[in-house]
């Protein structure tokens, strides 16, 4: 070139070129979300819970009612002791039974008792046909050969019938831990519908009328929001009776209020902007100046709401089911599944340890979802 | 229907309440008229009632009194329903072409809105049909469409208000300050975009700035507002050549001259002090309190709109 300096022609197409790749709005979203690994665990956990809730039932050869008196209390990895004749284990239950265990960890029946030796502090019991003594004396108890005194050696091996241990009523804890879920994962549905709905339509109407419109409703919010939700649910089962009914019920009548008091603060805030001015004198109607400019932009921070108010939903229909005044027995949640196991919390810490955790993972869940789901939708904060 | 003047504004009064009893004057009879292809430039500092005065033309604040007339029909009292078919002959373009356009909506639906809205087209496919030759028509491509209002310059952006405002053919836009957040680069791209479409289809614009060298450029005829009142309007050259209202002249003085010796030549007659609040404006002259040539009945008397001759009015007891 010999013109070093000559200048380059640009036509008008390249000047007003976007350099940036384009994307739809929902594939810039996944974009974002999908690079924030918290917020892809919480879905992954999510998406877990869900498969664990709805299909998980299907495979379990147990129902959450159906009792087994035989096999109460029995923990996940169970200490046994080999059975004089080797083909399989004995195990001790609480109420001092006898448990047959097979070889591959699946329970048998009980032994049948054959005589009691209150002299030894021992109960005789029959182990196909040789006699297995169980002594009681002094804690712990163990099992041994009632004539020769010699203890059968011990192993701990893991319980393949119950593979998370029965409560204390012989019942599948982790059929039971399935339905618990289920129900929590109802309770976040019923929460975000009822948000969805209500809050955003309340919300929304109320900070786009304004005025005399806006502080009316706004008082009934505040009313609304002032009663205990204790109070209010026990008031609800007076009425409808007690079930998983009046919790949705009561969490349907008042978990809106929060989110309406939010997508009314947004909507005041948006509809003075230029954006929705200039829809007005597009001619739009309210309907869709509602429903296309302001919601949509307040998109955000409603999702940041649901995904705080999800957990606080759970953690309520949990604490009521733990105060005793959500599901009835034999239903189980994750709440009555906590209660249930506080009566014998210091010989089965399992049974409070597990239905706790699966309540934490949902909430960890949901929050980082959240806060995934908050950074992708702002488009602002585009890489 | 062929009506001499698109717009007609009379005495138009538009009060908003601030607390419970006090009153902010924004715009206060204010009366001009708009020629069918021509355009008004309505200039004046900060705070004077423009854009009060351009939101209450266009019936997004309701009249407090005095008479807006659309191509001689009076809209002044009408509700949204009956504006609505109505709102197709006169469109809007905002200042800010970062807050005017939704950030969530493509270009394309940006732009379908208004189509969609008064029932033009039925579906988003059909609106490409119009979309994209508007779209063209303002410098961008049918690549575009798709995009979101946040991917663009602000001189695109504004373009994408612009193609907004035209692509329901209105007669009349209302420009709010268009060009006021763009770079200068940007300015001449989006006026010189704004007349050539003057120039093909005849379209009267009502140019609201306080560029006053802009003004000069696009308008036919020039407005100065004060504190809610016009207080001078004549034909945009004229008033550069021979300003009356002593504001007027004060503020074509307060323009800087790029060249230094012009500007040494320059007689200084830039005005003092603030303008007062529009809650209590001063009796009489608004414009006495800061006025180098205030005389004792400019604060009994307001001073009436009187022609000077050749179409130029003031409202000045200098005059007449």
């Amino acid at each position: 070139m010999e013109n070093k300096w000559e200048m380059l022609e640009s036509s008008n197409e390249e000047r007003e070129k976007i350099w940036k790749k384009n994307r739809t709005f929902a594939g810039d979203v996944w974009f974002r979300f999908r690079h924030k690994p918290t917020a892809i665990a919480g879905l992954v956990i999510i998406l877990l819970l869900l498969v664990f809730a709805l299909a998980g039932p299907m495979f379990t050869d147990y129902s959450y009612s159906k009792q087994n008196l035989e096999v109460v209390n029995i923990p996940p990895l169970m200490k046994v002791f080999c059975a004089p004749d080797e083909d399989g284990y004995l195990y001790i239950t609480q109420s001092l039974k006898v448990v047959w265990v097979n070889r591959d960890g699946t329970l048998g029946t009980q032994l049948k008792k054959v005589r009691e030796d209150s002299a030894s502090s021992m109960t005789i019991f029959d182990c196909n046909g040789k006699e297995v003594g169980l002594y009681y004396g002094k804690k712990p108890y163990v099992l041994a050969d009632p004539n020769t005194r010699v203890l059968y050696s011990t192993e701990k091996i893991w319980n393949k019938s119950y593979i998370l241990g029965t409560d204390s009523l012989g019942r599948d804890i982790l059929t039971r831990l399935m339905y618990g879920t289920r129900v929590s994962l109802m309770v976040a549905f019923v929460a975000v519908l009822v948000n969805m709905i209500i809050g955003i339509i309340f919300g929304g109407i109320s900070g786009y009328a304004g005025g005399m419109v806006d502080t009316v409703m706004m008082r009934i919010v505040d009313i609304i929001s002032t009663i205990p939700l204790t109070l209010y649910v026990i008031l609800i089962m007076v009425i409808m009776g007690s079930g998983l009914k009046s919790i949705i019920v009561a969490l349907g009548t008042v978990y809106w209020v929060d989110m309406a008091r939010v997508v009314r603060g947004q909507v005041l805030s948006l509809k003075g902007q230029e954006f929705v001015l200039a829809a007005r004198t597009i001619g739009s109607s309210t309907k869709s100046i509602l429903m296309q400019h302001l919601i949509p932009n307040a998109m955000g921070s409603i999702l940041v709401t649901v995904t705080m108010l999800i957990p606080s939903a759970i953690f309520m229909e949990a604490f009521l089911g733990f105060l005793g005044i959500g599901l009835q027995p034999p239903l189980a949640s994750l709440g009555t599944m906590c209660n249930d196991a506080t009566e014998n919390l210091r010989s089965c810490p399992h049974q409070l340890f597990i239905p706790a955790l699966v309540i934490c993972l949902i909430m960890f869940a949901f929050n980082f979802v959240g806060d995934g789901l908050r950074d992708a939708l702002d488009p602002k904060l585009k890489k | 229907m062929s009506n001499q003047n698109i717009l007609e504004v009379r005495d138009l009064t538009k009060h908003f309440k601030a607390g419970s009893k006090q009153v902010v004057h924004a715009v206060d009879g204010v009366s001009f008229t708009l020629a069918r292809g021509k355009t008004l430039g309505l200039v004046g500092e900060s705070g004077c009632g423009k854009s009060s005065c351009a939101r209450t033309i266009i019936r997004m604040y309701d009249v407090t009194s005095g008479q807006v007339i659309l191509d001689g029909i009076d809209i002044t009292h009408m509700n949204q329903r009956e504006l609505k078919p109505l709102r197709k002959k006169m469109q809007m373009i905002f200042q800010d072409p970062y807050a005017s356009l939704n950030a969530r909506m493509t270009v394309r639906d940006i732009i379908a809105e208004p189509l969609l809205a008064h029932g033009i087209v039925k579906s988003k496919e059909e609106a490409n049909e119009l979309v994209y030759p508007i779209l063209d028509r303002v410098g961008l491509t049918k690549e575009h469409a798709n995009r979101y209002a946040h991917e663009f310059s602000g001189g695109q952006r504004q373009r994408v208000g612009i193609a907004r405002a035209l692509v329901l053919q209105p007669d009349l836009i209302i420009c709010d300050e268009p060009i006021s957040a763009l770079d200068v680069s940007i300015q001449a791209q989006v006026i010189n975009l704004l007349k050539d479409y003057q120039d093909e289809k005849g379209i009267s614009y009502l140019f609201i700035a306080h560029d006053l060298s802009m003004v000069r450029y696009v308008s036919d005829e020039v407005g100065v507002m004060y504190l809610g009142q016009l207080v001078e309007v004549c034909e945009s050259n004229e008033i550069y050549k021979n300003p009356l209202h002593p504001y007027t002249k004060g503020l074509l003085g307060s323009i800087p001259i790029a060249n230094p010796r012009l500007a040494r030549q320059k007689v200084k007659s830039s005005i003092e002090g603030d303008i007062p609040s529009p809650i209590h404006p001063p009796e009489g002259c608004r414009f006495h309190t800061r006025c180098p040539y205030a005389r004792p009945e400019c604060s009994m008397e307001k001073p009436q709109m009187k022609d000077v001759g050749g179409g130029h009015l003031v409202a000045c007891h200098l005059y007449g």
